[in-house]
């Protein structure tokens, strides 16, 4: 084989694969996380559910990089290279002085000259449906639209990992099937690994191929998801796994007695 | 029928069928008009003082009549002393806003950017902003004299705090959530400042600096009045010993108008930068 095709073999393999050996966390005497061991495989779509305040947030912010104050190791590479991470919030957070197509070539970092930037940006935004908003300011835009802005600035520089924080929680309902069913499309096309937070149980069985249940800061529940995609909302299958995931993270709850079915 | 032959005119002019609509609902006379309500008070105000004055219930040397200030404004603009003055006095206000204005930002820029120099500084500037500038006068005259030294540190030091505070507040504010996203995205030092923390502040920034100019007349006008031998405040100083109330009636209004014009080039300046800024959107300002 040669070099090149080799690249080109190992372009089309996109996706970090995640190692988490015995993560922990505390804020003062609080343990949020109490040793998590994780591995995650490159180009899996991988949800971690949990209530709130179980930890997931915590785990997710680690995992990104943006909490370095932590206990064990965390190992996020591709091919045995330091891979590219990008984190998707629950808000938006674009700038509003920049427009549209500047928010996404911000994606690219400070670095990189800005005719490229602006042409691989033109790209991204035509990924997720944009194109003819590039020029516009972001304060015009509706929610959906802003995250799917968002979702562009996450994608511009071909991240091997996404990690999604909750960013379809703002929306609303029909928004948030749209944009499930895009981010399922771009998982697709670009290969990355999905790592996504939710506390929709529903969200998490529709876009992942595995489910982490977290609970008080540590693993409760570790499933696969065997459906087929596209995956329609209602099945008999569906419903049982929504089932047992619902009562395992109501089980926690002081007040599960109220949960009748 | 009139009003039938210019809507039929219009839809010849005006593709959509909404803008038409919108003009017919919106008469144009009408719309012109509105630009002048905000002088009517003004206009309502002149036009009154003139008639006291002209029946005299008003007395000159309380308060001349609008039509010899406007005499008193040919006469001193034809001399070419009041070009000089106003010249004088505008020099010395800008050089005061730039001196004053450039430490301020500076230091507003580095306190806010850092814990160690907020914590050096941040206490002394606030314990001298307490200390009215003019206040200083007396002493100012014994360092400076009535020299321009002595105006241009009262002006620097009037403008200092306006936009030191605003500066600091400005990037002490930033949302933490925009800085959260750009670092994670490689924006570090003079890139993050560029493109996050300074846009960010500039709204802050630009209330500091209109709040600045305000002060920087106040000032001037004050020094100029004391201790001075050129400039407007001067001219209506000696106006004054002369009982030339129009004179001195129409420095304060050239004051005035001074302010509006430092007003409007910082509006400029703020939508040429704030273009984003839903408030300073085009049309949405009056």
């Amino acid at each position: 084989m040669t070099a090149q095709a080799l690249r080109i073999d190992q372009e089309s393999q996109r996706g970090a694969s995640i190692t988490l050996n015995h993560v922990t966390r505390s804020f003062g005497a609080l343990r949020v996380l109490e040793g998590i061991d994780l591995t995650i495989e490159p180009g899996s779509f991988v949800a971690i559910v949990g209530q709130s305040g179980s930890g997931k947030s915590t785990l997710l912010r680690i995992i990104a990089g943006l909490d370095a104050d932590h206990g064990g190791s965390v190992t996020i590479e591709k091919d045995d290279q330091p891979a590219i991470a990008r984190i998707m919030y629950q808000e938006p957070r674009l700038l509003p002085w920049a427009t549209v197509i500047g928010n996404v070539a911000m994606g690219l970092g400070p670095q990189v000259e800005s005719r490229t930037a602006l042409t691989r940006a033109r790209r991204a935004l035509d990924e997720v449906g944009l194109g003819d908003r590039a020029a516009d300011w972001p304060a015009i835009l509706s929610g959906g639209q802003k995250q799917r802005v968002a979702l562009a600035r996450a994608l511009v520089s071909k991240p091997d990992l996404l990690v999604l924080d909750e960013p379809l929680g703002a929306l609303d309902a029909l928004t948030r099937i749209g944009m499930q069913s895009l981010l399922e499309q771009v998982w697709r096309d670009e290969g990355f690994t999905a790592l996504l937070v939710t506390h929709d149980v529903s969200e998490a069985l529709t876009l992942a191929d595995r489910i982490v249940l977290i609970e008080d800061g540590r693993i409760a529940l570790d499933l696969d998801v065997p459906f087929a995609r596209p995956r329609r909302r209602g099945s008999v299958q569906f419903g049982a796994l929504e089932e047992k995931l619902l009562s395992t993270l109501l089980k926690s709850s002081p007040r599960n007695e109220e949960y009748v079915i | 029928m009139n009003t039938l032959a210019l809507r039929q005119t219009k839809a010849k002019f005006k593709p959509t069928k909404d803008k038409v609509v919108k003009d017919i609902v919106v008469p144009g006379p009408f719309a012109s008009l509105k630009r002048f309500v905000p002088l009517l008070v003004p206009l309502a105000i002149l036009s009154f003082w003139q008639a006291a004055s002209s029946g005299g219930a008003l007395s000159s040397t309380i308060l001349p009549a609008p039509l010899d200030v406007a005499r008193a404004f040919l006469r001193l603009l034809l001399s070419g002393e009041l070009a000089e003055n106003a010249a004088i006095s505008f020099l010395r206000a800008i050089s005061g806003l730039l001196v004053g204005g450039t430490i301020a930002f500076s230091l507003g820029l580095s306190n806010g950017l850092s814990r160690l120099s907020a914590q050096a500084t941040d206490t002394t500037i606030q314990m001298i902003r307490n200390i009215p500038n003019l206040a200083l006068i007396p002493l100012v005259i014994l360092w400076f004299g009535i020299g321009e030294g002595a105006k241009l540190f009262l002006v620097s030091l009037g403008v200092f705090f306006p936009i030191y505070i605003n500066t600091f507040h400005g990037i002490r504010t930033v949302d933490p959530q925009l800085l959260e996203m750009a670092r994670s995205y490689g924006y570090r030092g003079f890139s993050l400042f560029w493109h996050v923390i300074l846009p960010g502040a500039l709204p802050s920034i630009f209330v500091g600096l209109r709040y600045a100019l305000g002060i920087m007349w106040l000032t001037l006008i004050v020094a100029e009045t004391i201790a001075a031998q050129s400039g407007l405040g001067y001219m209506a100083m000696s106006a004054r010993e002369f009982m030339q109330t129009d004179v001195v009636v129409l420095a304060i209004l050239i004051y005035a108008s001074l302010g509006k014009v430092a007003d409007l080039l910082v509006r400029l300046f703020e939508s040429l930068t704030l273009s984003w800024h839903p408030a300073y959107a085009k049309g949405v300002r009056v």
